[in-house]
């Protein structure tokens, strides 16, 4: 029986039925995909999920992995937002694995904004959606949403122009409804939502009315223009209804199905379905209380190797029972791993 | 102006004395220099790695400083008279200096060469990257003592940052009889098509490779550590950085016999953790690099990523990869990049005759002991640059 149980992400998990799935998946993997064969050649079993085969977030910026398997059907290819290398990472979908992970994040949103159904408001462009073959990770992002809509919304015109708001389709949206759900990059809500010339008529249609702001995405972007999260919720959340809230998760596109959404207590949970380990970055020794590299675990992903992925990201698991009630795993997501300047050309 | 006359007894093939005519004695401004390597011992400032002040303090012992005049001019004469002189050289003037962003030791052992002849600097630096020579700069005026290097630097250095787009550049260009380059193609075209003055001279220095040559029967633990030591500095990112080690005389499966003693010998070699963001970047190219066919491992605390491999494999694009390789000279050398400057060896004999034919048949700029690779000096890329900054004067009798 599969530890994926979208009914209950955060009771109490089942250590050993997650390990035993998970060393199925990286088998079925090392059998269905040469390329990880080639990083894994002599992998055992694991007797702990630490020793669960793991590739890098950043190679699947340069090696396509794809795990063939007859009960297989490959999909699309999820596309990461390009970062300062220019590359994108690219992850082949599959079927099976699309639906467990639009399950898996459904289940994971609904603990954090309830059930109910209600107009979607997406702060991207409808053109985003029409590569052919290719899904972006904001678009990704906003259509695991879709099953908490009564209908979506695309509300900038250009994607990549967060002057381009459509504030007639936001009006539009505010004559018919009082609760709304909208989505967007962290940077992109605070540019186009907050910061673009709002109409007075649309300042005054949003006093009083229930609005659940979910947004991914990381602080990079705001850091650099000095804005503190208590600062971008207060901003969001001013003069609407009390029930309002905002709701900022950590996901990958390598890790798409997970996400983690920053609880009321100011943690991140981890749900039965998926791991967290912290390593130490030089050793890969894995940590407890204290600051690494993290390791994310999932059990959904079925059409390549993305299942365990180390990620550029540090944070710390912490001990103990969470505030907010959830149970399970959890821990704080420091940022990203530090860089300093190279050196380099005819550096002597 | 130029007042003080330098006797030497020439190297330049013109088979008698050589007189330079410099505006400062080039003794005092070594004595200078030098004076400052204690003070240097005692502090750092905080900009520069050890491994870059170390090597400045080292620049700047007098044996090194007056290398440029000994191997431009010869022997510096004792009595310093003027008597049957045959050359007299004299600086030409200001000298423009661009440096590119991720270029950092570079800018200050390039002033300290050109500070020598005592003329006019402006110095170019990227606006991107640490300002290694501005801090220098003011690091070296805090300490020196009143002399002529301080006047020097005080009224003849001018240090900028600006980008690409700025018209100072071309004002730089306009003014200076000497234009100095470092940086890419594209950069170094853009420089010399500004207008120059008629008679101006231009070194472009741009994109280049290097590479580490090893005989098997030359790989003690020393050579070893070396290589293991140049690398390690800048990993590939120096025009003088080796982009991967030949082992000439090796089979194929020793060369992994090879990778392990250069493992064990890391951590004594380079007893430092790298920064977090190059060993997870290195966990990610030993990745990438077996999944594309190498033969990856990763150095303790994943300082660096060792491959072997034919070297047709898809080159793994990261700052610490090394790939090593076994080869025969001539299919070696038939297989260098076509911007190939520095070779660093490790040569069970000097190189022979049959090094040097093979040499001279590929566009090799250094080839040097392998613990010189990243020795900077007056003659670069091929060309004698410091010597550059002279004309010469036929003096007949």
């Amino acid at each position: 029986m599969s530890v994926f149980d979208p009914e209950q992400p955060y009771a109490v998990r089942d250590d050993a039925a997650l390990l035993a799935e998970l060393n199925d998946l990286s088998r079925r993997h090392l059998s269905g995909c040469a390329a990880y064969k080639s990083v894994w050649p002599a992998w055992q079993t694991a007797r702990s999920l630490a020793e669960l085969p793991f590739l890098h977030a950043g190679v699947f910026k340069y090696v396509r992995f794809r795990t063939e398997a007859p009960d297989i059907k490959h999909e699309r290819t999820l596309k990461s937002s390009a970062t300062t290398s220019g590359k994108s990472s690219m992850i082949t979908l599959d079927r099976e694995s699309s639906e467990l992970q639009s399950a898996s994040t459904l289940a994971i949103l609904r603990d954090f904004v309830g059930s109910k159904q209600r107009p979607l408001l997406v702060l991207d462009s409808s053109k985003s959606l029409l590569a052919r073959g290719e899904v972006s990770a904001r678009v990704a992002a906003a259509l695991s949403l879709k099953p908490l809509a009564t209908e979506i919304h695309f509300l900038l015109d250009d994607a990549a122009d967060a002057d381009s708001m459509r504030w007639e389709v936001l009006e539009g949206v505010l004559k018919a409804h009082d609760d709304l759900l909208v989505y967007g990059f962290t940077w992109i809500l605070w540019l186009a939502w907050l910061k673009a010339k709002r109409p007075e008529s649309i300042a005054r249609m949003l006093k009083g009315r229930r609005i659940a702001f979910v947004h991914s995405g990381g602080w990079k972007k705001l850091e650099a223009l000095k804005v503190e999260r208590s600062e971008f919720d207060h901003a969001l959340l001013k003069d609407l209804d009390p029930q309002s809230r905002v709701v900022d998760y950590y996901g990958l596109v390598e890790q798409v199905g997970i996400i983690y959404p920053l609880c009321e207590a100011g943690y991140r949970h981890v749900p039965r379905w998926a791991e967290v380990i912290v390593r130490d970055p030089w050793t890969l020794k894995p940590l407890t209380g204290e600051d690494g590299q993290l390791q994310l675990l999932n059990t959904l992903a079925r059409g390549a190797p993305y299942h365990s992925v180390l990620t550029e990201d540090v944070g710390r698991v912490v001990e103990g029972d969470c505030a907010c009630g959830r149970k399970g795993r959890r821990f704080l997501l420091q940022g990203r791993v530090p860089k300093s300047e190279v050196r380099g050309c005819a550096n002597v | 102006m130029s007042e003080h006359l330098q006797g030497f007894s020439g190297s330049d093939g013109s088979g008698g004395r050589v007189e330079v005519t410099l505006p400062i004695s080039p003794r005092l401004l070594i004595e200078d220099w030098a004076s400052l390597q204690s003070s240097m011992v005692k502090t750092m400032p905080e900009t520069f790695t050890r491994d870059e002040w170390a090597y400045l303090i080292s620049f700047l012992s007098p044996e090194n400083l007056w290398r440029p005049f000994r191997e431009s001019f010869g022997q510096e004469a004792k009595d310093g008279a003027v008597k049957k002189a045959v050359s007299l050289y004299r600086p030409r003037g200001q000298v423009g200096l661009w440096l590119p962003n991720n270029v950092s030791l570079l800018g200050p052992l390039t002033m300290i060469l050109l500070s020598l002849t005592g003329q006019r600097m402006d110095i170019k630096v990227g606006s991107r990257s640490a300002d290694l020579t501005s801090a220098f700069v003011e690091f070296v005026l805090s300490k020196l003592k009143p002399g002529p290097l301080a006047t020097l630097l005080r009224s003849q250095l001018h240090c900028a940052t600006f980008p690409r787009t700025d018209e100072r550049n071309a004002r730089m260009a306009a003014e200076s009889k000497v234009r100095i380059v470092f940086g890419g193609d594209e950069a170094a075209e853009a420089i010399d098509r500004l207008p120059h003055p008629p008679g101006s001279v231009g070194y472009y220095f741009v994109d280049k490779r290097s590479e580490a040559w090893l005989e098997a029967a030359a790989l003690s633990d020393e050579t070893l550590s070396t290589l293991i030591k140049v690398f390690t500095i800048y990993g590939r990112a120096g025009c003088t950085s080796p982009r991967r080690a030949v082992i000439f005389g090796a089979k194929p499966g020793e060369v992994s016999a090879i990778r392990d003693r250069l493992f064990a010998l890391w951590p004594k070699a380079w007893p430092r953790k790298p920064p977090m963001h190059i060993a997870s970047e290195n966990i990610m190219a030993r990745q990438w690099a077996a999944a594309v066919g190498w033969d990856a491992a990763t150095a303790p605390n994943h300082a660096a990523t060792l491959c072997i491999g034919d070297t047709e494999l898809q080159e793994i694009d990261t700052l610490m990869f090394l790939p090593l390789t076994t080869g025969e000279r001539e299919s070696v050398t038939r297989s260098l990049p076509a911007n190939i400057q520095t070779v660093g060896h490790a040569l069970a004999t000097p190189p022979d005759a049959a090094w040097l034919a093979a040499i001279a048949r590929t566009g090799i700029k250094r080839f040097v002991p392998l613990g010189q690779m990243h020795h900077f000096g007056p003659t670069w890329d091929g060309y004698e640059f410091w010597k550059g900054l002279f004309e010469r004067v036929e003096v007949g009798g």
